[in-house]
């Protein structure tokens, strides 16, 4: 089922994905390995609760005072030789990267990992213009190099086999064919990336954190992709949020404690770099972005999703992420958090959709971003402003009125149990739509649990 | 109106519920610093060198320098063969570079290291195989506890280090030596 702008529903592109069911059964595998990555990472700190509290904390503050402290952060950066910029949306971010990059004729950047710059579109920009742009993050080249979005906002190529990664390696960076050993293709892209850090002319990153009290920004890899790129050319770019705000170091150092934890199960990332200025005889640039970010936080639910610090623990736990990959969300970013901070923009509305309101992400998230309640809060908005998708306008308001009347419901309710006791499976099946597509139609009770109720346990 | 005015404008009316930055009063883990820090540098793929100090790490150079190993030092008294180069880039053949580090988390295994004494920012991570050294005394129990000990003066990069870098990228397998250094050492003193 396709929509009148073109993009497909989630549903439809989650039964692409589902079409190789061992892949399917690997990727949830996969991940729910780092959700218990992460569970035992949590586990190993008593006082979990009490940060992940303090974690929430510090993030509304900053949030419910972002005007102030990003005038601070300002500040502080220009009497730290930091340049700031200001972008109201995505085409003004890329004029500025573009125009800075333009003076100094750069002809190659190396760029670190930033959805910021995904959600802008930036790659395309600038290549446009005569830039060569290389991701360094082994995962985002993987997927640059495929010519593919990421599937995950800390895994980007988590949707990839090792063999499909060593078919490519060896197409593009010349790699031994049939080679698909993880160590042996890691040390090929190491190889090859330091090639390019060592001849590029500028390098980009995304922004971890922005502490308002020092001027400083927070980068976090592991791969040190990010400070080999910042540390060799004299021209470095960050990218940032309105949202990656902290007050100062003791918030940095709270939001620090879970990232990697939650993320991937590490005690912290390799590297944790604060960088207050530029090198000698070198040039840095802030380019603070707003990109829609203030119209979210004029809904009260909504604007507790730019609480999130990327940890990527709300993906890994999706119990439909799991099972619909990262590229069935018609947006950047993926995942629960994607459907939090991404379906005004769904041109489908069918993401909101894309959860069972389980909560299991909610449970999970470090900065306590209340995830299920802003999806729902999305499907109120869809239904509210006349979005919903189609079968859901035409058939919910009747299972509403259906719903909502105890005479028809107990009436179909006894028509349902009769004939699941007595007609054959391979009738009653069509009837269960998709959700019976894996699975067996139950046995039809012979009552119904208010009548058992009421003969069992009504004294 | 420029984007910086309109953006600070949006922001006057945010519907999130006003909160206090909170206090944080998290109760260290003291017991066994040097233990808990071995731990966990261990989980991050480092090495403690709890015995012989600068010495060991000393007779660990010259044979690397034997070897023909180029190496770099930062610590007084730690010979070795390079000096710092006039470019970044040509620290690009260094096989082992030796760093003082100024403060260790024990519940991660970090090291708080400042770049910008070293000449060139890029030596932590451009070289091969990283060394860093730590004193026993600067080891404390958390982040919390180290976020208002570490400088970082303005200009400057700090970075906390732990392990070498590291990557699982391809099909969630571990491989240590991703762009970053190969492997760290930690000389205990």
């Amino acid at each position: 089922m396709s929509t009148t702008k073109g993009s497909q529903v989630h549903a439809h592109k989650a039964d692409i994905f589902c079409k190789d069911e061992t892949k399917v059964d690997w990727h949830s595998k996969a991940l729910w390995f780092v959700r218990e990555k992460r569970d035992r990472a949590a586990g190993s700190i008593p006082e979990w609760e009490e940060i992940r509290e303090l974690g929430s904390q510090v993030k509304t503050h900053a949030l419910s005072h972002l005007g102030h402290y990003l005038e601070e952060f300002e500040k502080n950066c220009l009497a730290n030789g930091i340049q700031v910029h200001w972008a109201r949306d995505g085409e003004e971010h890329n004029q500025i990267a573009h125009s800075i990059l333009a003076k100094h004729k750069v002809k190659k950047l190396v760029k670190s990992k930033s959805m910021l710059t995904e959600e802008c579109h930036m790659n395309p920009y600038l290549e446009k213009r005569g830039i060569e742009v290389i991701d360094t993050d082994l995962g985002e080249r993987i997927i640059q190099l495929a010519e593919q979005p990421p599937s995950h906002i800390v895994l980007p190529a988590i949707h990839m086999k090792k063999e499909e990664v060593g078919e490519l390696f060896a197409e593009k960076i010349g790699s031994e064919k049939g080679a698909s050993d993880p160590t042996y293709l890691t040390r090929a892209a190491r190889a090859h990336l330091r090639e390019h850090f060592l001849t590029a002319d500028a390098a980009m990153t995304g922004v971890n954190m922005a502490v308002a009290s020092t001027g400083s920004i927070v980068v976090c890899t592991n791969e040190g992709n990010a400070d080999m790129g910042v540390n060799l050319p004299k021209l470095q770019l960050h990218s940032m949020g309105i949202d990656k705000i902290v007050p100062n170091m003791d918030g940095a150092s709270v939001l620090l404690r879970m990232l990697a934890r939650n993320a991937t199960g590490q005690p912290i990332t390799t590297y944790s770099s604060f960088y207050r200025g530029p090198q000698h005889d070198g040039e840095m640039h802030v380019i603070i972005v707003d990109r829609g970010r203030t119209d979210m936080l004029k809904d009260k639910i909504i604007g507790e999703s730019l609480k999130c610090i990327r940890c990527g623990g709300c993906l890994n736990t999706c119990p439909v992420y799991r099972r619909s990959g990262g590229h069935s969300y018609n947006y950047t970013i993926p995942g629960p958090i994607g459907i939090a901070v991404g379906a005004q923009d769904d041109d489908t509305n069918s993401i909101p959709w894309a959860c069972t309101l389980c909560g299991s992400c909610t449970s999970v998230c470090p900065t306590k971003v209340p995830l299920d309640q802003i999806i729902f809060r999305h499907r109120r908005l869809k239904a509210e402003s006349g979005q919903l998708p189609y079968g859901k306008s035409s058939y919910m308001p009747l299972v509403g009125k259906f719903m909502a009347s105890e005479t028809m419901l107990n009436c179909s309710m006894g028509v349902a149990r009769t004939a699941l006791r007595i007609l054959p499976g391979s009738l009653m099946k069509p009837f269960s739509g998709a959700w019976g597509k894996y699975r067996e139609l139950p046995a039809g009770a012979s009552s119904s649990f208010e009548a058992w109720y009421k003969k069992n346990r009504s004294n | 109106m420029s984007s910086k005015q309109h953006i600070l404008n949006s922001l006057k009316k945010v519907a999130v519920e006003p909160v206090p930055m909170p206090e944080i009063n998290i109760v260290p883990r003291t017991e066994d610093l040097v233990g808990q820090f071995e731990t966990n540098l261990k989980a991050c793929a480092g090495i403690l060198r709890r015995e012989g100090g600068l010495e060991a790490l000393q007779s660990f150079v010259d044979d690397l320098m034997k070897e023909g190993k180029q190496i770099i030092s930062f610590i007084d008294g730690i010979e070795s063969n390079r000096e710092i180069p006039a470019t970044p880039h040509e620290l690009r053949d260094i096989d082992f570079a030796i760093i003082p580090g100024d403060w260790g988390v024990a519940e991660n295994g970090a090291i708080w290291v400042c770049c910008d004494k070293l000449g060139h920012r890029i030596t932590p991570f451009i070289c091969e195989n990283l060394i860093l050294t730590i004193e026993e005394s600067k080891i404390v129990p958390n982040m919390h506890e180290v976020s208002d000990k570490v400088s970082l003066e303005s200009g400057n990069l700090g970075v906390y280090i732990a392990g070498p870098s590291k990557t699982a990228d391809i099909e969630q397998a571990l491989v240590v030596g991703a762009h970053g250094a190969c492997s760290l050492n930690v000389y205990l003193l």
